[in-house]
C-alpha cells in the first residue's frame, strides 16, 4: 500500500518569515492575473494598473483601519492557538449593540455619551459572542473553528430578523432596512475628499492596537496566552486555569472585533440594510489572511492590513473599470492565501511517499 | 592524569580513523559554542563525549548531522573531506544521530517508520526484510518491539530502540547518541550499552553523549571532554580515574563533587504533607497508586526510591492536582487539597519538577523571562518585566545556565540547560513544599550536586519540606532524611536516611 506522509523538516527554510509573505503576495497576484486572462480575457496590464491604484487609493484607508483592528484581535486568539473564525459574527453583534443605542435610546441626544455607549455595548456583545464559543471549547470540548463559523450565521440571521422585524425603519421607501442612525451618533469624517474614514475610526484603531500590544507584551494574561499556543500542559502544571484562559482569549478577541461593528455602523454604513451579510463586507474573514500574512506578529499587522486592504480596494476599482466584480477581490485573496499556505508547508515540512 | 596530545591539524590520520573533525568553530549570538574543536573517531570504538551542560557536545553532533553548519573548520569521513549541510548528507556519509526525543511518526508502524526514506539512500527495501531485522535486533537487545505495531503504542524505551535500529538499517557506520538513553530505566540502559558494544565490535563506531561519568567509563573506549566549547583532552579509559575525568570536565569545581550524605536537616513538628490511603489510576485506567500513606514534616527531605513506572509519577501528579485521586486524602500544611485545582496548591508555595520536564514544566517556544512570568505565583496582572528579568539573571548566574540572553527561546538551549531553567525556577518558588520527580536528571554532575545542596539548604534553613522521587540511589541516599521505597504502587519500606541499607533498598525496589 502506498502511504504519503508529511515530515517536519529538521531545519526550516532560512528567511521564511520574510520571504514567504512577500512571495505569496507576488505569486498570488500573478496567479490571479493568469486566471483572469485565461478565463475572462482581462488584460494583465490593466489589471496591474488597477492593483497599483489600489495601493495608492485614499479609499483603502478604511479597510486598512478595520483590518488592523480585526487582525490584532485575531493575533490575540491565534497566539493561544485558539482559532477564532467568528469575527464576522462578533462584528455583527457589535453592530447590533451600537445600533440599539443609536436607534432606540435617548442617549442620542448627547453625542459623546452616545458614541461611547455604542462602542461599549458593541464591545460587550462581541465579547460575549466570543466568550460563548470559548466556553464551548474549554468546558465542553467543541472545536472552536466549527462553532465560531456556525455562530457567524446565527449572528447574521439574528440581525436579519431584527432588520426585517422590530428594527425595520419607518422611512425606508420599501427597502428592508433600518432608519439612518441619528446624525449625533454618526462618527465625524476626516475632511479629505474621497476619504471614507472618521476621526473616531483612527482613535479606535490606535487604542485597539495599543491595547493588543499591552495585553500580549505587558500582562501575565498575555504571556499565558502565548504559552497556551505553545504548551498548555506546562500551564496546567504551573497552576493556570487553562479552560478559563481559553475562554478569556476568545472573549477578548471577540470584544475587539465587536468594536469594528460599531465603527462600521457609526462611521460608514449609518444604517443596517438587508441582505445583512454585506454589512461586514467579509472583513472578518479577510482579517484571517491579515493575521497569517503578519505571521501572528502584532508589529506586522498594520503592514499586512495595508496590503490586503489595497488588494480589496483594487477589486473595487476593477469593478468600476468594468473588469470584474467583487469576486476579483476574493480571487486575489484566495490565490494569495493558497500560495501562502503551500509555501509554508514546504518551508516547514517535506513530503515523502512510502511504497 | 594522562591526556593524549591532539593530532595537529593537517596530519594524515591512521586508516582506522572513520571521522576526523578539524578546527571546527560555531558561534551563536553571544556564545562561542565550539572553539577550534579537533576530534577523532576510530573504527570499532565507543567514544564518550563528556562535558558540563552547555559545553558544546550537542552542538558538535548537530554539526556532524547537518543540523548546524560550522562557521569554520573541516570534517573528514574516512579521510575524505566532506560538507554536511543536511541530515541526508550525514546519512549518506554513514553518520546518524539519535537524540533525547524520538522523531518517529506516531501513526505509522515500526516497520513503516524504518522503511521511510530508505529508497533515498540506495537501499532495496522489502517490508519482510526489515521486519526480520527488527525482530532479531530486538531479541538481541532484550527489549521486545513488534514491527507491525503503531509507534504511538510503544514505550519510550522501545521508541529509542526503533530510532537506533533505523539508524543502523540506514547504513550508519557512526552512531551518535545525544543523551539518547539518558531517560531510560537503569536496567534497560544496561542492555543498550551491551548492544552498542556489539555494534562497535562489528566495526561500527559510537559517539556517546552522556552526563554520567561512571557510565562513560564503563562502556566507552575513549573519552573526549569539552569545556566551554573547547576540547580539554581525549583520554583512554584505562588511563584515567573518575576523578581525572571530573577535573577535566569541571576544573576547580570538581572538588565540590561528592556523594557523601549531605548534612541532615532538622525536621520540625509541623506536618507539611500528609498522604492518606491514596488510590490513583494510571493512564490505562488501572490503579497505579494503591493505598499509599506518607507523612512529611516541614524541613524534612523524603526520598522515594523506586524503578520508573511503579506509581511514582501518578503519586506526584495526584499531589499536584494534576491527576484524580480516586480514594484517600492529601493534606498540605493541614489543608485538604484532595482533588483541588493545581492553582490552589501552587498558591500554598509549592514547587514542582514534573516527570517529562520539558513537556509539563516549560514552554520551549518562549524565552526564560516568559517561562518565569507564566507562573501565577510570580506574575499577576501587569508584569514588571524589570523584576522578572532580574529573577532570570539570578537563576542564570547561580545555575550557570548557558544562554545568549534572557530573550532567547529556550528550545535553542541544550537539554541540560533547559532542565536548569526548570529546576532553578521551581526551587525559587518552593517556599513551603517541593515535589520533585528526578530533579537532577539531564544535569551534569557538578550542577546535580549543586541542586541537591540547594534542596537540602532550603529544607534546613527555610523549613521547606521536600518530596524527591528518584531512581538514582546516589541521589536518594545523598539528600534524604527519610527514604521510602515504592514498588507496584505501594510503599514497601521506610527507613531513616542515616540507617538505610543500600542493598536492602535495592532489593525492595526490584522485588
Amino acid at each position: 500500500m502506498v502511504k504519503v506522509v508529511v515530515i517536519r523538516r529538521v531545519k526550516p527554510l532560512p528567511l521564511g518569515s520574510v520571504l514567504i509573505p512577500a512571495a505569496s503576495i507576488i505569486i498570488g497576484i500573478l496567479l490571479s492575473a493568469l486566471i483572469l486572462y485565461v478565463l475572462a480575457g482581462t488584460s494583465p496590464v490593466l489589471l496591474f494598473i488597477n492593483v497599483g491604484r489600489g495601493f495608492v487609493s485614499i479609499e483603502t484607508l478604511r479597510d486598512f483601519l478595520m483590518l488592523t483592528m480585526l487582525g490584532a484581535a485575531l493575533v490575540i486568539a491565534f497566539s493561544g492557538a485558539v482559532w477564532n473564525i467568528g469575527e464576522e459574527g462578533q462584528i455583527t453583534f457589535g453592530m447590533i449593540g451600537a445600533g440599539y443605542i443609536a436607534l432606540f435610546t435617548a442617549l442620542s441626544a448627547s453625542p459623546a455619551a452616545a458614541k461611547v455607549a455604542m462602542i461599549v455595548l458593541a464591545l460587550i456583545l462581541g465579547g460575549i459572542w466570543g466568550l460563548l464559543a470559548g466556553a464551548l471549547k474549554a468546558y465542553v470540548g467543541i472545536d472552536e473553528v466549527a462553532s465560531t463559523l456556525i455562530m457567524n450565521y446565527i449572528a447574521y440571521y439574528f440581525l436579519d430578523y431584527l432588520v426585517r422585524g422590530p428594527w425595520m425603519g419607518k422611512h425606508t421607501y420599501g427597502y428592508i432596512r433600518t432608519d439612518l442612525i441619528p446624525a449625533t451618533t454618526q462618527f465625524t469624517p476626516i475632511p479629505v475628499p474621497g476619504a471614507t474614514i472618521t476621526y473616531e475610526d483612527i482613535v479606535l484603531t490606535v487604542i485597539v492596537l495599543a491595547f493588543s500590544f499591552f495585553l500580549l507584551w505587558k500582562t501575565a494574561l498575555g504571556v499565558r496566552i502565548k504559552v497556551l499556543g505553545s504548551n498548555p500542559d506546562a500551564l496546567r502544571a504551573a497552576g493556570v486555569n487553562v479552560p478559563m484562559l481559553i475562554t478569556i482569549a476568545l472573549g477578548i478577541s471577540g470584544a475587539l472585533a465587536g468594536i469594528v461593528g460599531a465603527a462600521q455602523l457609526a462611521g460608514y454604513l449609518h444604517r443596517i440594510s438587508y441582505p445583512i451579510e454585506s454589512h461586514t463586507a467579509n472583513l472578518g474573514y479577510t482579517a484571517i489572511l491579515v493575521a497569517w500574512l503578519a505571521m501572528l506578529d502584532l508589529r506586522a499587522i498594520p503592514i499586512a492590513a495595508y496590503i490586503i486592504g489595497s488588494l480589496d480596494q483594487a477589486g473595487r476599482l476593477l469593478q468600476t473599470a468594468g473588469l470584474g466584480g467583487i469576486a476579483v477581490t476574493n480571487l486575489f485573496i484566495g490565490t494569495t492565501l493558497l500560495t501562502f499556505t503551500v509555501l509554508r508547508v514546504f518551508s516547514e515540512y517535506s513530503i515523502r511517499i512510502i511504497r | 592524569m594522562a591526556i593524549k596530545p591532539q593530532t595537529p591539524s593537517g596530519v594524515v590520520p591512521a586508516s582506522e580513523t572513520v571521522l576526523m573533525v578539524r578546527g571546527v568553530t560555531k558561534r551563536f549570538p553571544g556564545v562561542v559554542a565550539l572553539d577550534k574543536v579537533n576530534f577523532d573517531l576510530l573504527r570499532g570504538e565507543v567514544h564518550a563525549l563528556l562535558g558540563e551542560n552547555g559545553a558544546g557536545k550537542s552542538t558538535l553532533v548537530k554539526i556532524l548531522y547537518g543540523i548546524y553548519s560550522p562557521d569554520e573548520g573541516e570534517i573528514y569521513v574516512n579521510g575524505r573531506k566532506v560538507t554536511i549541510s543536511s541530515p541526508s548528507d550525514a546519512l549518506r556519509n554513514g553518520l546518524a544521530l539519535v537524540s533525547q526525543s524520538p522523531q518517529l511518526i506516531d501513526r505509522l508502524t515500526v516497520a513503516e517508520n524504518i522503511i521511510l526514506g530508505l529508497g533515498k539512500y540506495g537501499l532495496i527495501s522489502r517490508v519482510g526484510m526489515v521486519k526480520d531485522f527488527i525482530i532479531k535486533a530486538s531479541e538481541d537487545v532484550g527489549i521486545k518491539v513488534d514491527p507491525d505495531v503503531e509507534v504511538w503504542k510503544l514505550s519510550y524505551t522501545q521508541k529509542q530502540l526503533v530510532e537506533i535500529l533505523r539508524a543502523i538499517i540506514l547504513g550508519a557506520k557512526v552512531l551518535m547518541l545525544d543523551e539518547a538513553i539518558t531517560f531510560l530505566p537503569i536496567r534497560e540502559k544496561r542492555r543498550f550499552y551491551k548492544f552498542l558494544r556489539k555494534f562497535a565490535d562489528a566495526g561500527g563506531s559510537v559517539i556517546l553523549i552522556t552526563h554520567k561519568i561512571k557510565e562513560a567509563l564503563d562502556v566507552a573506549d575513549r573519552i573526549t571532554v569539552l569545556r566551554l566549547g573547547k576540547v580539554v583532552g581525549t583520554v583512554k579509559k584505562e588511563e584515567v580515574t573518575i576523578d581525572d575525568v571530573r577535573r577535566m570536565m569541571f576544573a576547580e569545581r570538581a572538588s565540590q563533587i561528592t556523594y557523601q550524605r549531605l548534612p541532615p536537616s532538622q525536621p520540625r513538628e509541623e506536618i507539611a504533607l500528609e498522604v492518606e490511603k491514596l488510590w490513583v489510576k494510571g493512564d490505562h485506567g488501572v490503579f497505579a497508586v494503591k493505598g499509599v500513606n506518607l507523612k512529611l514534616r516541614a524541613g524534612e527531605v523524603l526520598g522515594i526510591a523506586g524503578i520508573v513506572g511503579n506509581g511514582q509519577k501518578e503519586l506526584v501528579q495526584a499531589i499536584m492536582g494534576l491527576r484524580k485521586c480516586v480514594r484517600g486524602r492529601i493534606r498540605i500544611y493541614g489543608r485538604d487539597v484532595t482533588n483541588v485545582p493545581t492553582a490552589k496548591i501552587r498558591e500554598l508555595g509549592v514547587g514542582y519538577i514534573p516527570d517529562l520536564p520539558i513537556r509539563y514544566g516549560l514552554s520551549p517556544d518562549n524565552n526564560i523571562e516568559e517561562n518565569i512570568a507564566m507562573l501565577p505565583v510570580i506574575a499577576k496582572g501587569i508584569i514588571s518585566w524589570g523584576r522578572v528579568r532580574r529573577l532570570a539573571r539570578e537563576l542564570i548566574e547561580e545555575f550557570k545556565i548557558v544562554t545568549p540572553s534572557t530573550k532567547t527561546p529556550i528550545k535553542l538551549l541544550s537539554g541540560g540547560n533547559l532542565m536548569k531553567v526548570l529546576v532553578s525556577r521551581e526551587l525559587m518558588i518552593a517556599t513551603k513544599l517541593l515535589i520533585a520527580y528526578n530533579p537532577t536528571r539531564a544535569l551534569d554532575e557538578a550542577t546535580a550536586i549543586l541542586v541537591r545542596r540547594i534542596i537540602k539548604e532550603k529544607a534546613r534553613s527555610e523549613g521547606v519540606a521536600v518530596l524527591a522521587v528518584s531512581e538514582d540511589l546516589d541521589e536518594i541516599f545523598q539528600i534524604s532524611d527519610t527514604i521510602a521505597v515504592m514498588n507496584s504502587g505501594r510503599i514497601v519500606g521506610v527507613f531513616p536516611g542515616d540507617k538505610a541499607d543500600r542493598d536492602e533498598v535495592e532489593k525492595l525496589m526490584v522485588m
